[in-house]
């Protein structure tokens, strides 16, 4: 009985250990594939890229295009968000890159009434 | 019998352990398969408003189709009569503003002055193709591009000033890299009114036009 007890308390040790490496192995793993800020970006693009904005007659944006998108981040997601000099969100929009030859232009829409005149930045981000 | 129990919810325990292994194996590669990067870009704002100076204006008589007379006038004429038609035609040049093709207009509005008043409705349709003042007379108007849908309206019906919004055509135009202006035209009926042109004496009477822009 001792020796079962004692063979059976090493199993139980060994797999709360393996538990403890494959949490600290996960953490890490997804602390490491976030990146922020005005950056060179990998992956299906090496530049940050340029958005330019429509508006109807009223000032209101009615679309952000996100030019020159290679062709290589077809089928990625490219999030939005259109921000006041605080940094204030002032509408978001998602989109999923299509297919196009060469470099695409990518529009979203649906922001919302917002005035131009208060949209100081846009946060653009890229999941693939 | 003790020992036969205790040793089944050792082995329940350990299986129970090994499928936590698993499954934050698998949520770790779930994880990991995405990636994610942001930017930001931060926008300029300024204005650069329009005079005389760099306007452009003109009308155009269908009842002296070769007439280019009305682009030193000093007023304009917008007439609605059946066979004696009368279009406005006015533009700013924006090339001063430099302002590069990834901008645009967060707000534009278009001033212009009414010396002759009318009940009649006048329509503002953007131009999308190049005029010059001293050239355009009626029968060039077919080798104009003129938009579809009237951008905006309004009636004359009292001498001064009257102002409407033009952001949406000034938006496009700046994208476009050059802005054509504007047709004036009656919508509604058979009167004449005019606006003050560019070469109008009183410097209060010309054209003029707003614009906000980010860049």
């Amino acid at each position: 009985m001792k020796r079962l007890t004692r063979i059976l308390g090493i199993a139980l040790t060994a797999a709360l250990v393996s538990v403890g490496v494959a949490s600290a192995a996960s953490l890490g793993l997804t602390s490491g594939k976030l990146g922020a800020g005005s950056t060179t970006v990998s992956g299906c693009t090496s530049s940050s890229l340029t958005a330019t904005r429509n508006v109807d007659n009223s000032g209101n944006v009615t679309q952000l295009n996100v030019l020159s998108v290679p062709q290589a981040c077809a089928g990625e997601v490219i999030a939005a968000t259109l921000e006041n000099s605080s940094h204030t969100s002032l509408g978001s929009a998602v989109v999923i890159v299509g297919t196009c030859t060469g470099g695409c232009t990518v529009s979203l829409t649906g922001f919302g009434a917002v005035s131009a005149a208060n949209v100081t930045a846009y946060a653009l981000s890229l999941t693939e | 019998m003790r020992r036969r129990t205790f040793l089944r919810l050792t082995v329940a325990i350990v299986v129970a352990m090994s499928s936590s292994v698993g499954v934050a194996y698998a949520a770790s590669l779930g994880l990991s398969s995405k990636q994610l990067h942001a930017w930001s870009q931060t926008l300029t704002k300024g204005t650069c408003n329009q005079t005389s100076a760099t306007a452009d204006d003109t009308y155009v008589q269908q009842a002296s189709p070769t007439n280019t007379a009305g682009g030193t006038d000093t007023n304009l004429t917008i007439g609605g009569a059946a066979g004696s038609q009368d279009f406005a035609f006015i533009s700013f040049d924006l090339s001063g503003c430099a302002l590069p093709t990834t901008a645009g207009a967060d707000t534009a509005s278009l001033t212009v002055t009414v010396t002759t008043k009318s009940n009649d409705t006048i329509s503002v349709f953007p131009v999308y193709s190049g005029w010059s003042s001293s050239t355009l007379n009626w029968n060039g108007l077919g080798g104009l591009t003129i938009g579809a849908t009237a951008t905006t309206t309004f009636v004359p019906s009292s001498p001064g000033a009257v102002t409407v919004p033009v952001t949406a055509d000034v938006d496009a135009a700046i994208k476009a890299g050059t802005l054509w202006g504007w047709e004036l035209r009656d919508t509604s009926g058979t009167a004449v009114s005019t606006i003050g042109s560019s070469e109008n004496n009183a410097a209060g009477k010309r054209p003029s036009m707003t614009l906000s822009y980010e860049k």
